[in-house]
């Protein structure tokens, strides 16, 4: 299991350095995101607080981005090479699948995540509360990744590749329910229920609460890493269903196609 | 012992296309054995239920004493399947891509990159290697997938038109190959092909299938025989009316 964990880190790492566009991915988009905002909250005139509490968003943004992305290349990029039926006759997991290029993600989450708050607080004031609340931050923030790339993996493995438009969109809906530039109880009502349900929510409440604003969410460390325990489980459990459909149905090979 | 047992399989595709309709096979091992047909005659969804990619909706499936339908994990680290026309990730060289399927396959490191320079020179891709898959010719690209079919020392190699693509020479080179691995590792060999010149180079044995069926069964010999014909050509003409 290791070797194919490593297959696969191996492959993305490859694929991340040919690229151009996965540069763009980790800096241009997470850049403009992180200045446009900074810039907003010197015009209108924040306290530090209010200001690192909004570039949170921009950083966080950027990192879940880069890292899901990550994740959600697996399937998509065997799809782009017409791949998919080679890598699925060897004794390949549904695990081993994700975890090689979450840990890619991971490295590249870091070093976007590194940039944004180095140049937030050189650029805007901003600054972290400290190791332990930005350690437990960045690997909510991994963790959610992993369950955004897998979710897009099963909706490719259901729906076949016009699915694949989901890798690029369901970092900024969960973030947006999850509270991205303001508390989740900021929400209109139903989109505040909904918000309990994704694990982003604490974390980013958690890691607020260091700004003196935040939606106080009861335990939010423990419903965050509870309820990602039961979705990354459900997620995995889903793939292997997915995957096994895609066997019988025979969407597995016209992916390859 | 049989390397692939089939017992009345069937599938239909969910728009309504039976591809197979009670295929039943047995393929002892050490055989190479050749699957024929014409174009559509479910020779190819015969190889992806064998190699695991497709689930039959009815009848069973053993590979090497193991169920393909319930040991799947198995089977696919005991066999190993190159297709006609076959892709790969474009933007990794010959050698990267050959290395990502070792590592899928749980070669280690030293032992892996052997084997790569192995079948690199083996396959004629030294000047290759280091250059893009999306940069070589068709033919290049085949010898890499056959290449990469048989990184695991596969007891069952399946081959779904090897040579299809290939320049003549190549193509020859390739046969003579897949024969000599044969014999060297004994493995057992399923081929698909239009080729009847390499069905006959090749196969111990051949079933002919037409319409999800098998219609015929025997050594070439045997074909040959019991329809007239002079070549395998005229066995898959008079097969195929």
């Amino acid at each position: 299991m290791i070797q194919r964990i490593l297959a696969f880190a191996y492959r993305d790492w490859l694929f991340a350095r040919r690229n151009i566009f996965s540069v763009v991915e980790m800096l241009f988009w997470p850049i403009v995101g992180m200045l446009s905002i900074g810039l907003m909250g010197n015009f209108l005139k924040l306290t530090r607080d209010q200001q690192a509490f909004i570039l949170t968003g921009a950083i966080a943004l950027g990192t879940l981005q880069v890292t899901q992305l990550d994740v959600a290349y697996a399937l998509l990029h065997d799809i782009w090479s017409k791949s998919v039926k080679h890598t699925f006759l060897t004794p390949t997991g549904v695990v081993e699948y994700l975890i090689g290029p979450w840990l890619v993600g991971i490295v590249r989450g870091t070093v976007v995540f590194s940039l944004l708050s180095g140049f937030s607080m050189y650029a805007f004031g901003f600054y972290l509360p400290g190791v332990l609340p930005t350690v437990l931050l960045l690997v909510g923030l991994f963790l959610n990744a992993l369950l955004m790339g897998g979710l897009v993996s099963i909706l490719v493995l259901q729906y076949g590749q016009k699915a694949e438009i989901s890798a690029w969109t369901f970092a900024y809906l969960f973030i947006l329910v999850a509270g991205i530039y303001y508390p989740a109880t900021q929400l209109p009502r139903f989109f505040y229920h909904i918000a309990l349900f994704i694990p982003l929510t604490y974390f980013l409440d958690y890691f607020r609460t260091y700004y003196g604003t935040s939606a106080h969410l009861a335990a939010p460390l423990w419903r965050g890493f509870g309820l990602l325990a039961f979705l990354i489980t459900a997620m995995f459990f889903g793939l292997k269903l997915s995957l096994a459909r895609a066997r019988r149905t025979g969407v597995l090979l016209r992916l390859s196609e | 012992m049989l390397a692939v047992e089939i017992k009345d399989v069937q599938k239909t595709y969910p728009n309504g296309v039976k591809a197979l309709q009670g295929v039943s096979l047995s393929v002892e091992k050490g055989e190479i054995f050749g699957v024929l047909g014409p174009n559509g005659a479910g020779k190819t969804t015969l190889l992806n239920i064998m190699s695991t990619l497709l689930v039959p909706e009815t009848g069973t499936v053993n590979i090497l004493g193991l169920s393909a339908l319930s040991q799947s994990d198995e089977v696919r680290s005991l066999m190993n399947l190159c297709s006609g026309n076959a892709n790969f990730a474009w933007s990794l060289t010959i050698r990267e891509n050959l290395r990502f399927y070792g590592m899928l396959y749980g070669l280690k490191s030293a032992a892996r990159e052997r084997k790569l320079d192995e079948l690199i020179t083996a396959f004629g891709l030294e000047a290759y290697a280091e250059r893009r898959f999306d940069e070589v010719s068709t033919g290049t690209k085949q010898r890499m997938a056959l290449a990469k079919s048989i990184i695991n020392d596969p007891q069952l190699l399946m081959l779904d038109e090897p040579t299809v693509g290939m320049d003549p020479d190549i193509a020859l080179k390739v046969r003579r190959y897949i024969a000599d691995y044969q014999r060297r590792t004994g493995c057992t060999v399923l081929l698909t092909t239009h080729y009847m010149p390499e069905a006959e180079m090749l196969c111990g044995r051949v079933a002919f299938v037409r319409d999800g069926q098998v219609r015929a069964l025997g050594t070439p010999d045997e074909l040959r025989n019991k329809l007239n014909a002079k070549d395998m050509e005229g066995v898959f003409l008079e097969l195929a009316k």
